[in-house]
């Protein structure tokens, strides 16, 4: 009875552990000029959508390609608005855009949020995770989230393939523009864990290891 | 439209903004507009209540008439708004972001409503922050005949055109690229 205790603790110890130690030392690849960079975007509907499909106007696509879109379930506008903005890219298309269930839907009462955050994290593992198995080969080397909900459950999904040492992509979250002195929650939730957080006013700034103000991006 | 005449235009965004509509079509915002020379209002009023009993033109227009000296139009939506924004001499707009970026990087007087109805309180914080810059105005549903005073006496500062190698440079770097 005693061993078995001193065996379980043991275990979650190694766990928590671990834990710490990626997100202490991320797993970081690093790229030369002449690679290229698979990158994957949310777009989160709405004004994250337009926020995060004008950031991308200033990169490099021969660099970061190919590209995967990844929009929630029901957003057609934005599987639509990602599609535009790929055919009037002066470089050649490459992208695929796949949707996941949401995390919590508009006006969805907060106590069901853990059951469709749970069936959302499934898809997203799907994705990031089993995806590596199928396809044979990783789901990204760039992940780049702004926001809401949904972007969550992505982030558990690269979380538990480094807690597993699967490769995963590099996290970079950049708050919205309109956030001036408060984080919306899912920078809040998200924060500690990414490996660059991006807030464009001052007054968000708490000059973390990760944390990084940049004068507007949109 | 002949080169002298100056035009107010109000657009409330996708929803609705009934406590705008209101404000911009009453007597003190009305002599307000009079005053800075103002001959035309357009407004967007998206699902707002429209508190005339509006003449139905069509689905889409739901006036157009002078009033009080005003040439008015009101009409519900419109794909985009760009030529709108472009013929105006001043745009008074709902606080969202979409809207305040176009209308600044057109270079256009912009009056900022936060709508205290919404959840979505920061955007009551951007314009705010916005103002404080001297981007735009930033003013309640209350203060509107105001703050087209100061507008139109004011001069803005110039809102800064989009660069995208900042946003480069930020991945560029957390890659190794650079």
């Amino acid at each position: 009875m005693t061993t078995a205790l001193v065996y379980s603790a043991l275990v979650f110890a190694l766990f928590v552990l671990r834990a710490i130690y990626v997100i202490i030392f991320p797993p970081r690849k690093r790229f030369s000029s002449g690679q290229t960079c698979r990158l994957a975007i949310f777009l989160g509907s709405g004004g994250h959508t337009s926020e995060m499909l004008q950031m991308l106007q200033g990169l490099n696509f021969e660099r970061y390609e190919p590209r995967l879109y990844l929009v929630s379930q029901g957003d057609i506008l934005s599987a639509e608005k990602a599609a535009e903005f790929e055919s009037k890219s002066s470089f050649p298309p490459a992208f695929t855009i796949v949707t996941i269930p949401r995390a919590r839907k508009v006006l969805q009462p907060l106590w069901t949020t853990p059951w469709t955050t749970l069936i959302s994290l499934v898809s997203c593992l799907q994705e990031v995770s089993f995806g590596l198995v199928v396809r044979g080969k990783p789901f990204a080397d760039l992940l780049l989230l702004n926001g809401p909900g949904t972007c969550v459950p992505l982030f558990i999904a690269v979380f538990i393939n480094r807690f597993l040492g699967l490769p995963s992509p590099r996290v970079v979250y950049v708050e919205s523009f309109t956030r001036v002195k408060k984080l919306s929650l899912s920078a809040h939730l998200l924060r500690p864990f990414v490996d660059c957080f991006v807030v464009q006013w001052p007054g968000l700034h708490r000059g973390g290891r990760r944390d990084r103000y940049s004068d507007w991006l949109i | 439209m002949s080169s002298d005449s100056k035009c107010v235009f109000v657009t409330v965004g996708s929803t609705k903004f009934d406590a705008l509509v209101a404000a911009v079509l009453s007597n003190d915002v009305f002599e307000s507009l009079k005053k800075t020379g103002f001959d035309r209002l357009v407004i967007q009023c998206g699902n707002s209540k429209v508190p005339l009993s509006p003449r139905i033109w069509n689905d889409e227009i739901l006036l157009d008439t002078p009033i009080n000296g005003i040439s008015t139009s009101i009409w519900r939506f419109k794909k985009s708004l760009k030529d709108n924004y472009a013929a105006a001499d001043l745009v008074i707009g709902h606080a969202g972001s979409g809207t305040i970026i176009e209308v600044l990087r057109m270079g256009r007087k912009l009056i900022a409503v936060p709508n205290e109805t919404l959840l979505h309180n920061h955007q009551a914080e951007l314009a705010e922050a916005l103002d404080t810059s001297g981007y735009l105005i930033a003013s309640p549903v209350s203060d509107l005949a105001e703050a087209i005073q100061q507008a139109m006496s004011k001069d803005f500062e110039r809102f800064p055109e989009y660069d995208g190698s900042k946003f480069s440079r930020i991945l560029d770097e957390e890659m190794g690229f650079i």
